[in-house]
């Protein structure tokens, strides 16, 4: 814990900025070098002011770039601490490289990652385009729905990367604006129940243990790359016991409950869809009035969209007779990534659902309860004739002609 | 030692590809240990054989050598042995006859000199060249 | 749930004001919300802010509003924004300006026929008088809980306190005066 204790109030009304500096200050960094981008700039900035103001007993290390502070996040990790970054969008898109690097090295980095679109053309609002373009990195990816989830999920973010069993880096996704920028209720914890619920830095290989000198980020050629691989992919998808289990320690710690897959409204849903993000929460909204109205519509998404919970998502839309895979990225020239995922997920399971896609909200775009009941409704048509009601694809908020694409 | 790397599945190899330089641990001062003495890692360098790949090879003459580690701290394959700052010879296995120590050698004539790799060594020394009068060699 | 709406310029502080109304609304357990449009709009540039206000967790995040109560910061919006957009029979407006409320009705006919909605004070003025600085946003709060009669005035101004608690003494002081001022000036 570091040695200057923060006084915070029970509940405080911080954004999802915030939320993620405060988490980063209380699970006492070794490390954070970062190169600030908005809308993630204030994640650094309260940062830096934590720092300035004696809060902070780890380092602090200003970089000339995104490359650089992955770069910086790298080093320092495969030395033996605890490293975070934040960043979005243009600034996520130089990192990729390291990104690589640090999954592959098996450093336990954490990303406070606000989603924000990639240009061009240019645009600070937020969409998934980055998320996606991280999804293979080997990163761990977590989504969060709001600044709360956004606390909650970077602390456990920490316990998740370290475990022993696991040492993957992982990325807290929240919204760009829409949970980055709005300020809401967040129940805290104070600064020793954090610190000891992700508990002590534990060095693995560490560069600075010079009883056991180590080289990290070897070349290995065909030789053993394959092997090294397999074994990363192993430990990611081992990685799904110790998220269930640090995901139930702190639900024992606070009554916050997460799951890999969150669904709301999915026991007798016979509509849904599935989203990442803020929607998900303002979709609870729009079950709840549909329920009244006597359609029987969920929500469902992928809390962890890396390593993919496939059974337990496939298992919960078995009854489902109609689908919207919501996905918030430009798909350049395919469906959807999240609509692969859930036909993935379906195709080797009995249930035949309509499965639909929809490209919506990039660049901020509002996606609101009323375009939301309008796509439940659309759904509703296509679970009653057992076909989609035109193509595979469309775009909904798009100003212009219909855009859809793909004929079933 | 335990298993080779050869021998290793996935689930085997250290995880990261972090490639440890010795067995066990160093609880000693390295500094205090020769080299073939040290108790390198199956992966270290150091067993890696690249004698092979020389085309020239490098023959030391100790009697013109004034010691001065110039080759020993160029050498970028830590080749030339040296006790207790004295060049006592070149490392043949890991040495790739790339030069820079001949290019570094300040004697004159040089106490390194390059020689076709099937030169007989006793045949290179009787070759050895006299003092060049020409400045700046 | 209660939405409210910020008509602001970027540097008018209406983030501030939007989240710090927040937090002293949350100090009564209630649940709030406090965001803003802003991408990469310059000080002086026209933009919005948004609250929420409910008892229970706050899961919409759409931005559309169909707001409770519109403030508006800044004396030209008033004649620029299109402030009565989304509005509803019963949203009240908060308008900073140096008219009186007939005079002002009287230019903006988006507004007449509702003078026992439309409430006005000069956040100006009072923020200038105390502050020192054209910032209109605690007055603007001030007005806030006279009119929608949320808080009582004292227990406001103890809650901004703790809002405002890295200023200076004297700046928080003056802005206590000018919320006050605010409470008694707005009609």
């Amino acid at each position: 814990m570091n040695s200057k204790v923060m006084d915070i109030k029970k509940i405080e009304v911080w954004d999802g900025n915030m939320a993620a500096s405060q988490a980063f200050r209380q699970a006492d960094v070794d490390v954070v070098a970062a190169y600030p981008i908005t809308p993630s700039t204030p994640v650094v900035e309260n940062y830096a002011t934590f720092e300035a103001n004696g809060y902070i007993d780890g380092e602090f290390v200003m970089v000339e770039s995104e490359h650089a502070a992955m770069s910086a996040c790298v080093g320092a990790a495969a030395a033996g601490g605890r490293v975070a970054t934040a960043t979005s969008s243009q600034g996520f898109a130089l990192m990729v490289e390291v990104l690589y690097q640090a999954a592959g090295m098996r450093l336990p980095i954490v990303l406070a990652q606000v989603n924000r679109a990639l240009a061009a053309p240019l645009n600070v609002n937020g969409d998934h385009s980055d998320m996606y373009l991280g999804r293979d990195s080997g990163w761990i990816n977590v989504s969060t729905f709001s600044p709360q989830e956004v606390y909650d999920l970077t602390l456990c973010a920490f316990k998740i990367g370290e475990h022993l069993d696991v040492r993957l880096p992982v990325n807290i996704n929240q919204d760009g604006f829409m949970s980055s920028h709005t300020a809401q209720n967040v129940r805290t914890l104070d600064d020793k129940t954090a610190c000891d619920f992700i508990g002590p830095y534990q060095a693995v290989n560490a560069m600075l243990d010079f009883s056991k000198p180590v080289t990290h980020g070897v070349q290995t050629e065909e030789d053993w790359h394959f092997e090294h691989k397999a074994k990363q992919h192993d430990a990611m998808m081992r990685s799904r016991k110790v998220i269930d289990e640090v995901f139930a320690e702190f639900k024992a710690l606070t009554g916050r409950e997460y799951k890999a897959v969150e669904s709301y409204g999915m026991e007798d849903a016979e509509v849904a869809i599935v989203a990442f993000g803020t929607t998900y929460e303002t979709a609870k909204i729009v079950v709840d009035n549909l329920k009244k109205e006597g359609i029987k519509a969920g929500i469902i998404s992928p809390r962890i969209f890396r390593p993919f919970p496939l059974e337990d998502i496939a298992a919960q839309l078995q009854h489902v007779k109609a689908i919207a895979c919501m996905d918030r990225s430009a798909p350049g020239g395919s469906v959807g990534a999240l609509y692969n995922e859930i036909a993935g997920a379906l195709f080797n399971s009995p249930a035949r659902p309509v499965l639909s896609n929809i490209i919506y909200g990039l660049g901020g775009r509002d996606m609101t309860v009323s375009t939301l009941t309008e796509i439940y409704k659309d759904l509703v048509k296509e679970a009653a004739s057992g076909k989609l009601n035109g193509t595979i694809q469309r775009f909904v908020g798009v100003r212009g002609p219909e855009l859809t694409y793909y004929n079933a | 030692m335990s298993k080779s790397i050869k021998d290793m599945g996935w689930d085997e190899l250290v995880q990261g590809a972090a490639l440890f330089s010795f067995e066990g641990e160093v609880d000693y001062e390295m500094s205090q240990v020769q080299p073939e003495d040290r108790n390198y890692a199956e992966t270290n360098s150091r067993n890696a054989y690249v004698g092979d790949w020389r085309v020239e090879k490098p023959v030391f003459n100790k009697d013109f050598c004034i010691d001065c580690q110039f080759c020993w701290i160029y050498c970028p394959d830590t080749s030339i042995i040296a006790r207790d700052k004295k060049m006592i010879g070149v490392d043949m296995d890991h040495c790739k006859g790339c030069g820079i120590c001949v290019e570094v050698c300040p004697t004159n004539p040089k106490s390194l000199l390059m020689f076709n790799e099937n030169t007989d060594n006793e045949e290179a020394l009787e070759q050895w060249p006299e003092k060049s009068e020409e400045k700046g060699e | 749930m209660l939405e409210i709406r910020w008509h602001s310029r970027a540097g008018q502080g209406a983030v501030t004001g939007a989240k710090g109304l927040a937090s002293v609304v949350a100090e009564t357990g209630k649940e709030v919300q406090a965001f803003a449009f802003y991408g990469s709009a310059k000080r002086g540039a026209s933009m919005t802010a948004y609250n929420r206000v409910d008892d229970k967790p706050i899961l919409n995040h759409e931005k559309y509003m169909k707001p409770d109560y519109v403030f508006i910061l800044d004396p030209a919006l008033a004649f620029t924004d299109d402030f009565t957009a989304n509005s509803k029979e019963s949203t009240k407006y908060i308008i900073t300006t140096h008219l009186s409320k007939a005079e002002l009705i009287a230019q903006i006919p988006e507004i007449q026929g509702m003078e026992d909605r439309v409430f006005v004070l000069d956040c100006f003025g009072i923020a200038l008088d105390t502050i020192g600085r054209a910032i209109p946003n605690t007055p603007m709060l001030g007005a806030f809980i006279k009119v929608s009669g949320m808080f009582e005035v004292a227990e406001f101004q103890e809650s901004m306190k703790s809002v405002l608690g890295k200023l200076s003494q004297k700046i928080i002081d003056a802005n206590m005066v000018a919320i006050e001022r605010a409470y008694n000036e707005v009609n």
